[in-house]
């Protein structure tokens, strides 16, 4: 670990480590018997079928499941890319079941940060490039400080002015995190993050997770099918057919 | 960051950059050289039919200003009846060819009348023709050609002998008698056109009123201030020719920006997909497209220049009497037209971009 990480987990707070035993925490997410049908021409495919459950502030849980049994698209309902049939999905108190396109847009700009499984950064932009272009896109500007902290922490300094095809996988997904957090958002969303990794790099990535939660409280939910991965979180949701069969809050 | 983006982006496909940029510098270039190309043959020609002295030119009647494109041959015997108007003092018959492989008008003309309208050629070199097979051409021929006097000079099948060189601004640049060119071209006692000369030119107008009263649906013109007369304006014909061209430029850059920018759209799907869960606002994605498309014109615009400059030192190089004028203000619209074809062209991949479903374009392959 460098020094400067060790500086940024000497100042920051875990939330979960400031919340005293007992007391309520308004969760960040919240499902209310959340439904998304598919319609393939007359065909109705339910991939959710009425999902209830919550994520409090600096929680890291780990969603696992079967291929197929609605965790993607439970991700992209909670992140805002895609609307619920039926039901109510809470991000930090905002209805996203009453919001528009547009407004969903806005919110995933500032609350919300996605890491794909494919990476999915931009080719022809370099390491730094594809981290700046989020916070080009946030509207604050570049922050070289935040900027600074972020990729130090991830390990990226010297990787910046690589294009993606001239990195590694892990060094990658290292990005594509980087850009994620870059804007602070109050929950990161991973959907399989280590599923294009090898074995070696996917300790690196969940290492780097749990470290991103452990030291900056940032609260993730991991999409995984890997038992092993999903030991990372603190909570693990269990899903089969579009339901959460395990690990929801009780009552 | 957003010029950051689009630029890496335009360098990132450096084919497909380079087949849009060479179409939009086609595009540039025609409409510069055509409209380039039609205003100068347009000017040289004013400024030569100017510069023959008369003060009237009678056409036969529909005949264009732009005189390289009507041959519309009258009888030479009106020329009588011209002369008995008052005021004229001189009336010279011009059978007219258009010389295509060379691109340029022969004068048909009796050097005596000729002579008497115009006040006489400036010879540098040489005499009047006196006999059916003599030719005069101008100094910027002669050197532009290498043609010396005493020279035998075929030209339209036939072998003319050049008797003197003078000096250019006269009309044409290669003179004929015209019974001769009458011959070469099937027009026996026709002529293209008469220049008159009065005899005081405020004269002139009176003259034209009576030549009208006349000849009522000849073409009469006054040559003074000729040179405002020729714009395209004042020729429908070729207003539709350059509007024509420049139509087809748009098409050219309309499609290639269009096809271009569809195949970009389809292949960054994903990328549009990630910049939707970075986001990235409708405004966002579609100033980067538009952002990109315009891009790409302004420095196919900028490679549409240059292409029409070497093109223009090329045909000078293969044709030397030609004038193509390329104005600044020409070169301008031409980028501006470049500008707006492609940014039309990239209108619907914008919005195909923009109404692409954030998880159907993360899932793209």
């Amino acid at each position: 670990m460098t020094a400067a990480q060790s500086g940024t987990r000497a100042t920051i707070i875990s939330i979960r480590d400031a919340q005293l035993p007992g007391s309520y925490v308004e969760p960040l997410l919240k499902t209310e018997q959340l439904w998304k049908v598919y319609r393939t021409g007359k065909v109705e495919v339910p991939a959710l079928q009425g999902v209830t459950f919550e994520v409090l502030p600096g929680e890291f849980v780990a969603v696992m499941g079967p291929s197929g049994c609605g965790k993607s698209t439970l991700l992209h309902v909670i992140g805002g890319l895609a609307q619920a049939t039926r039901g109510r999905v809470l991000v930090d108190g905002n209805d996203l079941s009453a919001m528009s396109d547009a407004e969903r847009t806005k919110l995933r700009r500032h609350k919300v940060g996605f890491v794909f499984q494919r990476f999915n950064l931009l080719p022809a932009l370099d390491a730094r490039g594809n981290i700046a272009l989020a916070q080009h896109i946030h509207g604050n500007g570049f922050d070289p400080h935040r900027f600074e902290v972020v990729t130090r922490l991830l390990g990226l300094t010297g990787r910046l002015h690589h294009k993606p095809s001239e990195l590694s996988g892990g060094e990658q997904q290292r990005v594509a995190i980087a850009r994620a957090i870059i804007n602070e958002p109050k929950i990161l969303l991973a959907d399989e993050p280590t599923g294009s990794l090898d074995t070696a790099n996917s300790t690196l990535v969940l290492e780097m997770l749990r470290q991103l939660n452990r030291d900056l409280g940032q609260t993730v939910v991991m999409i995984t099918h890997n038992p092993e991965a999903a030991a990372y979180g603190n909570r693990i949701v269990h899903m089969r057919d579009g339901v959460i069969v395990d690990g929801a809050p009780e009552g | 960051m957003m010029r950051e983006m689009v630029l890496r982006n335009v360098l990132h496909r450096p084919v497909r950059t380079a087949v849009c940029l060479l179409a939009v510098a086609v595009e540039v270039s025609v409409v510069v050289l055509v409209v380039g190309l039609t205003t100068g043959l347009l000017t040289d020609t004013a400024r030569r039919i100017e510069g023959v002295g008369a003060d009237i030119m009678l056409q036969p009647p529909a005949a264009s200003a732009f005189i390289a494109f009507s041959s519309a041959p009258m009888p030479m015997k009106l020329r009588e009846k011209i002369a008995q108007v008052r005021h004229i003092a001189a009336v010279a018959p011009v059978l007219l060819q258009f010389n295509a492989s060379g691109l340029e008008i022969v004068y048909g003309i009796e050097p005596g009348s000729f002579r008497e309208v115009s006040g006489g050629f400036v010879f540098h070199k040489g005499h009047d023709m006196e006999h059916a097979d003599d030719m005069i051409v101008d100094d910027v021929y002669a050197a532009t050609h290498r043609v010396r006097v005493g020279q035998t000079y075929r030209y339209l099948e036939h072998d003319f002998q050049v008797v003197g060189i003078v000096e250019h601004g006269k009309g044409a640049r290669i003179f004929v008698p015209i019974e001769t060119l009458q011959e070469l071209s099937a027009t026996h006692d026709k002529a293209s056109l008469f220049f008159i000369r009065c005899t005081r030119p405020e004269h002139t107008e009176a003259v034209m009123e009576e030549l009208r009263g006349i000849f009522p649906r000849y073409e009469i013109r006054p040559l003074k201030e000729y040179l405002s007369l020729m714009t395209a304006t004042d020729l429908p014909g070729l207003n539709s020719f350059i509007d024509s061209m420049i139509a087809l430029a748009v098409c050219i850059g309309f499609l290639v920006i269009f096809l271009s920018m569809y195949t970009t759209i389809m292949e960054r799907t994903r990328q549009i997909g990630v910049l939707k869960s970075l986001g990235a606002s409708n405004g966002y994605i579609a100033e980067a497209i538009l952002g990109e498309s315009a891009t790409l014109c302004l420095m196919g615009s900028v490679c549409g220049i240059g292409l029409s400059f070497l093109l223009r030192a090329l045909a000078l190089a293969k044709w030397p009497n030609l004038t193509i004028l390329m104005t600044p203000g020409w070169i301008l619209r031409a980028v501006v037209i470049a500008l707006v074809g492609g940014l039309l062209g990239a209108l619907y991949p914008t919005w195909l971009a923009c109404r692409k479903d954030p998880v159907e374009a993360l899932a793209f392959e």
